[in-house]
């Protein structure tokens, strides 16, 4: 096996041990749930912006909130269905796809189907109806068949 | 089947363009808390005042006029002589006017309420919990609590006295729960 070929398999192993080791299972932290669920929550006076991100009061206030409901041991999803009874399904940065806000999903998905489909009506190959020669066309032609198979002998 | 294709694009499109024409056509500022028609959270808060405390359990069976507000508002300050008016007329009778302190230190508070002369009832929401509770978006916010205590509406922005009397009145007349 040439040195090239045993480099090329080196740079695999090393590729393929750096993903798994980066990709191994650890060990949740109360402060990694706080900042994943702050980041899933919609900050109610920001243009846009996670809990997570924003500086205002209420993303402190709500953020905090999180923090104490984690420290007594609720679930994330009991945690955000409290600030979903508050303010409804919009307070979620990604909106559950069973919803009236869902539907921003299926946007996106319904866009590339009628492209699809509208691209396959135009590149599809229209069939062009040949109408069937006529008797006088299909004499002609068979003389001009034979003149020139005649021809062909006489060379 | 080229059809059936083109029938099922136009209709994907035109779907689509419901759906946006739909999301888009409401006001952002619109968007309905999850609170209204549920029971008002309840809560127990310092009164501004320094005395005491004020808890929404002890209003059980009166109309309940919430008014989230901040010495730093100032649609606050536009809304206030509405307040004043409701709290005069309605003075000693079913319906009750609290005030809950948004996002705003005590001081600055107090010194509002009494450069403005609200003798109504506020109470500090320093955590801001209870704003988060009731879904508040900022101030002023106003939320109408029923004698059964569910929250019956809400109002963003600021309010005048025909908005709060209607809502007061609509709500008085109601059937006893």
């Amino acid at each position: 096996m040439t040195r090239t070929r045993w480099l090329i398999i080196a740079a695999v192993l090393a590729v393929t041990v750096a993903v798994g080791w980066s990709a191994r299972p650890h060990p949740v932290t109360e402060a990694d749930r706080v900042d994943r669920i702050a980041a899933e929550l919609r900050c109610p006076v920001c243009q846009g912006l996670s809990v997570e991100d924003s500086p205002s009061d209420t993303a402190r206030s709500m953020k905090a909130l999180v923090a104490t409901r984690v420290a007594e041991g609720r679930t994330d999803d009991e945690i955000r269905a409290e600030f979903q009874r508050s303010y409804g399904d919009w307070i979620l940065l990604s909106p559950p796809l069973l919803s009236g806000s869902g539907l921003v999903w299926l946007a996106p998905i319904a866009v590339v189907i009628a492209g699809a489909l509208v691209a396959l009506d135009r590149t599809r190959v229209k069939a062009v109806p040949v109408p069937e020669p006529s008797s006088d066309e299909v004499r002609e032609l068979r003389e001009l068949i034979a003149r020139e198979e005649r021809e062909e002998g006489t060379q | 089947m080229r059809r059936v294709a083109r029938y099922a694009a136009v209709a994907l499109i035109l779907g689509l363009a419901l759906v946006l024409t739909l999301a888009f056509r409401r006001d952002p500022h619109d968007i309905r808390t999850g609170t209204v028609g549920r029971p008002a959270p309840a809560f127990t808060l310092p009164d501004l005042s320094g005395s005491g405390s004020i808890s929404l359990d002890s209003y059980t069976g009166k109309v309940i006029v919430l008014n989230f507000w901040a010495s730093w508002c100032i649609p606050c300050k536009e809304e206030n002589p509405a307040l004043t008016e409701v709290w005069e007329r309605y003075r000693g009778t079913d319906v009750v006017l609290l005030g809950i302190v948004f996002q705003d230190s005590t001081d600055a508070a107090r010194e509002y309420t009494a450069r403005l002369g609200n003798t109504w009832p506020s109470a500090v929401d320093e955590s801001g919990r209870v704003a988060l509770s009731y879904g508040v978006f900022g101030p002023p916010e106003t939320y109408f609590i029923g004698r059964d205590g569910i929250i019956a509406g809400r109002h963003i922005g600021p309010i005048d006295a025909r908005t709060l009397i209607t809502a007061i009145e609509t709500l008085r007349t109601a059937p006893k729960p």
